[in-house]
């Protein structure tokens, strides 16, 4: 992904706290990007909510040839992270062996580093790691 | 509906550092002239099926500059982009504008040239026909996205990695028999699943090559055809189209079955024949799960079945229906915005009897092609058959 520094003051400072969009007409939360319509009912009513930062890894995937933007990361592991707010978020795993990643475990929110831009800018973000006090 | 296929043509699938973008479209354009026997003069509309040329290769006006080459100026021109189902997108186009009435003779070309960049920066670029900017804020790549289908796949139908393995190793066998695929060996299920990892469950061998090709096809009305008995009667007898979802995130299996299984069954009305009567398919596999998902989808099997077939045979030269003679995407690799005109070439020159010995079926009148696009976005569907003497 290469942005301009514009668009990067755009995609950037929105992507430090961990939000969702619920659908005023059913109610429902979405990933974040869905600015526009519930992608469920339509309703062109959504408002940002914030998310507590807990959930459940319920896929992932082990990405050993990144984009630019993540090279010196691989082999990283991307999960698909069901929020305790019943909303799909995908999102990195960091700070555990790959082999001990798996379906079902407890995980938390933590603010890292996600990347860099082609124009040396960095981006912060949420990344996730198993929760200490799931156990 | 019937749309004639007048002539078909297309060059070699695999990495062509000797050759620019133009030059393959040049070669498969006037291939596909050449077999048509016509003369770029008659071409009224050209349809260029490109991806990522700005990318790729840091030109734009793809459809544009291939009329100045292959001579078509003053005929219409225009480049189609639908992330990897642009190709097939590009034949859509190609038929409406026949059927429409207001042309008799198109052309369609799928080109896309690859392999001008390191793997890093095509990938960055593949990468920017899903959700780039959002999504894949994440650190998701297209290969990891399917990861996760397929790992999702595994888990509701209770498959193991072995068992899709079976999908990589058919193919492979088709594909070291097309001496237009890019890669030609045969692998087994221990080598499959012995091959490097690329985005966990998918491995190496289960994943498509980054690839330089066009293809191309002249396509006509169906009296211009008949008035020419000595062509093959090969005629597009269905095209039909849907979008689906743009995000890997919140794309369900449900969804995937969807989006092959609703133009599909368009399509079947459209040529008035059953997923039963089809002898030759051609199914997107840019990655291994997409071809079960397909088989699915295009009614060949049940949902969670369609792994099955390339395991008991039945989607094999001499099965039920016979999937990816050609070797697939996985083998003949995913030049974008040719391989939607590949699939349907393929499926031509199988109903022609003209495929290259070991992959032509037999006698086969009836091929479908599935191509998609985006994580699960482009859904498009063309129906082919042969129909001598009719």
């Amino acid at each position: 992904m290469t942005v301009s520094a514009i668009e990067f003051s755009r995609l950037g400072p929105p992507k430090l706290r961990l939000y969702g969009m619920r659908c005023s007409g059913c109610g429902d939360i979405s990933p974040w990007w869905e600015k526009f319509h519930c992608y469920k009912c339509g309703n062109d009513k959504l408002t940002e909510v914030f998310l507590d930062g807990r959930g459940t890894l319920t896929n992932y995937t082990v990405v050993y040839y990144p984009p630019r933007d993540f090279l010196g990361q691989e082999p990283y592991v991307v999960g698909h992270i069901t929020m305790d707010e019943d909303v799909l978020m995908p999102a990195p795993v960091v700070d555990t062996a790959l082999e001990d990643v798996q379906v079902g475990t407890r995980v938390k929110a933590t603010l890292r580093r996600m990347k860099l831009g082609h124009e040396g800018d960095i981006y912060y973000s949420q990344k996730f790691v198993v929760d200490p006090d799931a156990a | 509906m019937r749309v004639g296929v007048l002539g078909i043509g297309k060059t070699p699938h695999k990495i062509q550092h000797s050759k620019s973008l133009r030059d393959l479209i040049v070669e498969a354009g006037r291939g596909a002239i050449a077999d048509a026997g016509v003369s770029p003069s008659d071409i009224q509309m050209l349809y260029v099926g490109n991806v990522g040329s700005v990318g790729f290769n840091y030109e734009n006006s793809t459809g544009l500059m291939a009329a100045h080459h292959l001579g078509v100026v003053p005929a219409g021109a225009v480049r189609v982009e639908a992330a990897c189902g642009t190709g097939a997108w590009a034949l859509h186009l190609g038929v409406v504008a026949i059927t429409s009435g207001l042309y008799d003779t198109v052309m369609v070309v799928g080109a896309e040239k690859m392999n001008d960049l390191a793997t890093v920066e095509a990938t960055s670029i593949i990468a920017q026909a899903a959700d780039s900017k959002e999504e894949y804020f994440s650190g998701l790549t297209f290969p990891s996205g399917v990861a996760l289908t397929a790992r999702k796949y595994m888990q509701v139908y209770g498959l193991t990695e072995e068992d899709l393995a079976h999908t990589s190793v058919k193919n492979h066998h088709y594909g070291a028999r097309n001496p237009y695929a890019h890669l030609r060996f045969e692998c087994t299920v221990e080598e499959v699943m012995k091959s490097a990892k690329v985005a966990d469950p998918l491995k190496l061998f289960e994943v498509c090559p980054m690839t330089d090709a066009s293809s191309a096809l002249v396509l006509c009305r169906e009296e211009i055809l008949r008035d020419h008995p000595d062509k093959p009667q090969v005629y597009v007898t269905a095209s039909q189209m849907a979008t689906g979802t743009w995000y890997a995130s919140t794309d369900t299996l449900d969804d995937a079955y969807r989006l092959f299984n609703e133009p599909a069954t368009r399509a079947y009305a459209m040529a008035g024949v059953a997923a039963d009567d089809i002898d030759v398919a051609e199914i997107y596999n840019s990655f291994a799960i997409q071809e079960p998902l397909g088989i699915e989808g295009l009614g060949f099997a049940e949902p969670g079945e369609g792994w099955k077939g390339a395991a008991d045979g039945s989607t094999w030269i001499d099965g039920r229906v016979a999937v990816n003679l050609s070797g697939g995407l996985l083998c003949k690799g995913h030049p974008l915005g040719a391989t939607g005109a590949t699939q349907a070439v393929d499926i031509i020159e199988q109903l022609r009897g003209t495929a290259p010995e070991g992959i032509q079926a037999q006698d086969p009148e009836i091929g479908i092609t599935a191509c998609r696009g985006g994580p699960g976005a482009v859904g498009a569907i063309h129906i082919y058959q042969r129909l001598e003497g009719e």
